[in-house]
């Protein structure tokens, strides 16, 4: 029966077109940065080093920022051929020159009037229609902004799952899977190995005036915070142990990867330029599904009153993946499957759909060649991972099954 | 308790009291009556006799002052912040129309007064710029080493006004600063002038920069305490599970006190009911977390003043190992002496019972009390460092605070920390706002209260 709704969810996978919404990368943010190089002017600014970057609609918003961090330096670099837009941010006391208006008129020589003037406690700026001098430095233009992806209503949701998730598992424990923790802990330690290139994903750390080396050190001591929570809480809230389900892991990968060709997410095609993505997919697949396990545990809890109101919520929460999620499908859909299931197998479902759903969004919208390759590597990866556990058939080891609630 | 061990108590009150009383005396922002007293003289000299008492009420730029203590730093620069810096101000306002800005110290840093109903003969555009000039020695002392740089003549009404902007070189001020004023006249009167300070973009940058840097820093201590909130969620969750022991009168008189500290200390008022709530449920939690150590209030406020002492003569250490850290705190929005009662203990009713109560009492299970006191301290050194060069000495000093209170938790337990923590803030804090007895009276209730607790005669321990 699995096996058959593999085959069938794999060949539905196969066919599902791309949403036209989707923006499909055909260079990678390396690529990109090197072009913005060549063909932005070098303003007579250092620019210092790539410090992130950004998916924003059909192109990449990259960022450098020199060492002392007084200015930052972002470009927008589309796809095609059209060209790359870029902006400067310079802290507030720089450059120190105060232009009078005419200067700023003639420096900016379009023939345009110099519309508003912003008064800065070391300099004077000025606004000419979108673009700017910031005192005598011409400072580009804003550049696109990323459309949001936020759902407030379903993220509530999930947030309120997942602490309802820690209220079962504190108050109605099962038993503990030895497994889960000591691949949680590995997990986050391996994760925080890859640290130092994260940063890259969150270009919002960064802040002209601030030194790129406290942006990333303050993003460094949140993500150390939040991996030693993970921690805490896999050894404060154990995932379950049990069988494996071996049977509906497949379905459960195909699933993932069918959320993310539908729904793929754009922060995802981001982790696909850092050098270490295999890695740190796999990282984020095992904590995302240990977390969407989690969540299930507090939904299975929240409607076991009753049979039918287990059905009805189920369905309800795919269906407002479906309808609202967006690039929260994924998410959502991990947490469905893991409530779906018995108790003992939660974790392994959410991994399941969190790989797939990984390998599905960073296949759809990361198209240069060494993220098709990976993606596929990746999704390769998780089917040999799946049968091995069908052909080793794992069983549940009695060491590993043993109480030891911390 | 024993004789000797109550005298001790007795001599412990009075060695804290007398230093928090050295710490607090003297201190504070002057020049209230003075400014009153200038600015009525500068309008007379302008043919303006306001009418009325005048209300004065302090101001300040934060980022000017300590620039001007990076470029002159210690006592030296806390001073020119307070004259020819212009960086912290009493805005004098009479009610019969016209205000003016002066200095702490006696500058009169800008002035207003209402148009006169006959201003003077208007001033041709190639007389104005004389009579421009003529006009600074109204508004400058030393009108001799400013420069017109620019006139403007326009009619408005009736009729023609001239502005006129002067630079004037550093003056005072450190190398490489520059003063700037700007004047203006109707007719042939003089209506306003207002000084400004263009600062050197090294001092400048190196106190905007550390200030946008310890922001970025504070993120994940926020991180952290919203991290710590799920836990308390869960352990409240269980408590009520399992039917646990718990202070819900204490917990809802604590928040309320929070919340209503909350509400004072700051101009909006979404976080105070907020942080009050999760206040109240770590109180009320309290009893069942019984790894904690039992608290005794006593010693709380002798050690917030040991505390403050540390940390100040701290900043002074990093002055003369030849770093830099400003010698005043962040000024306040507002400076009334409730204010300065609740900026004061605002953190000590809310960080204390969550770093140094629910943290240990979830973590100590796994890491053990003084692993979680390790873990709270870089939390907390994130909240409220100031800026300094190197940006590494501010957090040290923040830790050496957190570490402090940390043994004082252990001792006293969490409201011994809560006592200790509101004191050293209040102690710390006093600097920031006017001379006068009422403020010193605010700084001083924790140690008063201390010194009542210590000299409580006692028969049991």
């Amino acid at each position: 029966m699995a096996g058959a709704a593999s085959a069938v969810l794999a060949g539905v996978v196969l066919y599902v077109p791309v949403p036209a919404t989707a923006s499909r990368a055909l260079e990678s943010p390396e690529r990109a940065a090197e072009r913005a190089e060549r063909e932005v002017p070098s303003l007579g600014l250092v620019w210092g080093k790539v410090r992130g970057w950004e998916r924003v609609g059909d192109g990449w918003t990259v960022l450098w920022q020199p060492a002392h961090g007084m200015w930052l330096i972002s470009a927008w670099v589309p796809d095609g051929a059209a060209p790359v837009a870029w902006r400067v941010d310079a802290a507030s006391w720089l450059p120190g020159v105060r232009l009078p208006r005419r200067a700023a008129e003639a420096l900016l020589g379009s023939g345009e009037v110099v519309a508003q003037a912003r008064e800065r406690l070391g300099r004077r700026d000025w606004l000419v229609g979108e673009r700017r001098l910031l005192g005598a430095l011409p400072a580009g233009g804003d550049l696109p902004s990323r459309h949001t992806s936020r759902r407030p209503l379903l993220e509530a949701v999930l947030a309120g799952l997942l602490l309802a998730g820690a209220v079962s598992r504190h108050l109605v424990p099962g038993v503990s899977g030895r497994g889960w923790r000591r691949a949680v802990g590995m997990t986050v330690l391996l994760l925080a190995l890859t640290l130092p290139q994260l940063s890259a994903l969150a270009p919002g750390s960064f802040e002209a005036g601030a030194r790129p080396w406290v942006a990333e050190l303050s993003f460094g001591t949140a993500a150390v915070l939040l991996l030693g929570a993970l921690v805490f809480a896999s050894q404060r809230f154990p995932a379950p142990g049990g069988t494996v389900p071996l049977g509906w892991l497949p379905v459960a990968l195909a699933a993932g990867f069918l959320a993310g060709r539908i729904e793929p997410s754009g922060w995802l095609a981001g982790t696909a330029g850092l050098s270490l993505r295999l890695g740190v997919w796999a990282c984020l697949a095992v904590l995302g599904g240990w977390l969407a396990a989690f969540a299930g545990d507090g939904f299975r809890e929240m409607v076991r009153t009753a049979a039918w109101l287990r059905y009805v919520g189920l369905c309800a929460l795919l269906a407002a993946g479906v309808l609202l999620g967006g690039p929260w499908l994924g998410v959502t859909l991990a947490v469905a499957a893991a409530a779906a299931v018995e108790r003992g197998w939660g974790t392994w479902m959410g991994v399941a759909v969190v790989w797939g759903w990984i390998a599905g969004s960073v296949w759809t919208l990361a198209r240069w060649e060494a993220a098709v390759r990976d993606s596929l590597a990746f999704l390769l990866l998780g089917c040999v991972l799946v049968a091995i556990t069908y052909l080793v058939k794992a069983r549940p080891d009695p060491a590993s099954e043993a109480a030891d609630r911390p | 308790m024993s004789r000797v061990g109550y005298l001790l108590g007795v001599v412990l009150a009075l060695v804290a009291a007398a230093a928090a009383v050295a710490l607090v005396r003297g201190r504070g922002v002057s020049g209230e009556a003075q400014a009153i007293s200038i600015a009525r003289t500068a309008f007379a000299r302008v043919l303006y006799e306001p009418i009325g008492e005048p209300s004065a009420t302090m101001e300040g730029e934060q980022g000017l002052a300590w620039a001007l203590e990076r470029a002159h730093p210690g006592p030296a620069g806390v001073a020119l912040a307070r004259k020819e810096g212009g960086a912290v101000r009493w805005r004098v306002i009479f009610p019969g129309g016209g205000q003016a800005e002066v200095t702490a110290d006696g500058v009169v840093w800008s002035l207003r007064r209402p148009v006169p109903s006959s201003p003077g003969a208007d001033l041709y555009p190639s007389l104005a710029r004389s009579r421009i000039e003529a006009a600074l020695e109204l508004a400058v002392p030393d009108a001799a080493a400013w420069r017109l740089v620019r006139a403007q003549s326009w009619p408005e009404g009736r009729h023609i006004w001239q502005r006129g902007w002067f630079e004037g070189g550093a003056g005072a001020l450190p190398s490489g600063w520059r003063q700037e004023l700007q004047l203006e006249m109707v007719g042939s009167s003089v209506v306003s002038w207002q000084r400004s300070v263009l600062p050197l973009g090294t001092d400048l940058g190196v106190v905007t920069g550390r200030m946008a840097e310890l922001r970025l820093l504070r993120r994940p201590a926020i991180l952290g305490l919203g991290i710590l909130m799920i836990g308390i969620f869960v352990a409240a969750a269980e408590a009520v599970a399992y039917r646990e022991s718990t202070a819900i009168l204490r917990g809802l008189a604590y928040g309320l006190t929070t919340a209503l500290a909350g509400t004072l200390s700051s101009d909006t008022l979404v976080a105070a009911p907020i942080l009050g709530v999760v206040l109240a449920v770590v109180i009320a939690l309290m009893p069942g977390w019984t790894d904690l150590p039992p608290t005794r209030l006593r010693f709380g406020p002798a050690m917030g003043v040991a505390l403050a002492a540390l940390i100040l003569g701290g900043r002074s250490f990093i002055l003369g190992a030849g770093g830099w850290i400003p010698m005043t705190a962040p000024m306040p929005a507002d400076t009334s002496a409730t204010r300065l009662l609740a900026e004061s203990w605002l953190p000590a009713l809310v960080e204390e019972p969550l770093l140094r109560g629910a943290l240990p009492a979830l973590a100590a299970p796994v890491v053990g009390w003084w692993g979680a006191a390790l873990l709270a301290a870089p939390v907390g050194a994130l909240l409220h460092p100031l800026p300094s060069v190197p940006l590494l000495s501010s957090l040290a000093l923040e830790l050496v605070l957190q570490a402090g209170l940390a043994v004082v938790a252990r001792s006293s337990g969490v409201g011994g920390a809560v006592l200790a923590r509101g004191t050293y803030e209040a102690l710390v804090r006093r600097a920031s706002f006017p001379v006068g007895s009422e403020w010193d009276r605010m700084a001083l209730v924790g140690v008063v209260l201390g010194t009542v607790l210590l000299l409580w005669p006692r028969r049991t321990e």
